[in-house]
């Protein structure tokens, strides 16, 4: 099943994890429970007010964590104004 | 590349490690096994608010608990090298009990590699056929 995540693997991905939080980083490795390893990585905090990046470097993301693992195209990337996006911030996963 | 085999390279550095309840733990690692769980050897664990904080020589955290760790950037060429290391000493390892293994069959192992692999099938395929024989008789019974 995680066959589908192997083609990202070398690719930038962007990663939703359960507190709502969204990184973005290169996809170096993930296995059977989608375990991720992400070098490069930036966290993106959006806010009313615009969005906050800060590097993280390597980063080893549990499974249990991981919502949403997205390809994320460099082309519209590099196209993006980061300066003019304001979003709320993503609400962590609750159980009920 | 695998997480966990990135982990077990990262033995010896200093880490991050956040809990699914927030509180971090910055140390060395000592070790780790295939659920994660870690031994970390001094410790700053600080409180999700980042308002507490507490020092420990040793701790030991259940991976279950883990969000994600921070690994030191070197780590990730590391673990190439750490691969190549460990199939040479597998090679070796299993080169040396084929040899093992062949000292008895002399003429297949006269023969070079292919003789010596044929020497080994001939006594895996006896060893498996005697098997096969004594649990037919344990069926009879």
């Amino acid at each position: 099943m995680s066959a589908m995540l192997d083609a990202l693997v070398g690719n930038k991905v962007e990663i939703v994890t359960n507190d709502g939080r969204v990184v973005v980083g290169i996809l170096k490795g993930l296995d059977q429970v989608v375990n991720v390893v992400l070098a490069n990585t930036e966290e993106r905090v959006f806010t009313p007010e615009g969005v906050d990046r800060q590097a993280l470097g390597l980063y080893l993301i549990r499974g249990d964590n991981v919502a949403v693992v997205g390809a994320v195209d460099e082309n519209t990337e590099l196209g993006m104004d980061f300066s003019t996006i304001k979003a709320q911030q993503l609400p962590p996963i609750v159980h009920d | 590349m695998l997480p966990l085999s990135l982990l077990k390279t990262a033995v010896n550095h200093p880490m991050l490690v956040e809990l699914k309840n927030g509180e971090t733990y910055n140390g060395h690692l000592v070790n780790c096994d295939n659920w994660m769980n870690l031994q970390l050897r001094e410790v700053i664990c600080t409180s999700r608010d980042g308002d507490h904080f507490w020092r420990m020589n040793e701790c030991y955290v259940r991976g279950s608990t883990i969000k994600y760790l921070r690994i030191p950037d070197e780590v990730i060429d590391m673990v190439k090298e750490e691969n190549t290391a460990r199939m040479k000493a597998a090679k070796n390892r299993n080169r040396d009990q084929n040899n093992r293994n062949n000292r008895g069959g002399g003429r297949g192992g006269n023969r070079g590699a292919g003789g010596g692999r044929g020497g080994g099938r001939g006594g895996g395929g006896g060893g498996r056929g005697g098997g096969r024989g004594g649990s037919r008789g344990g069926y009879n019974n």
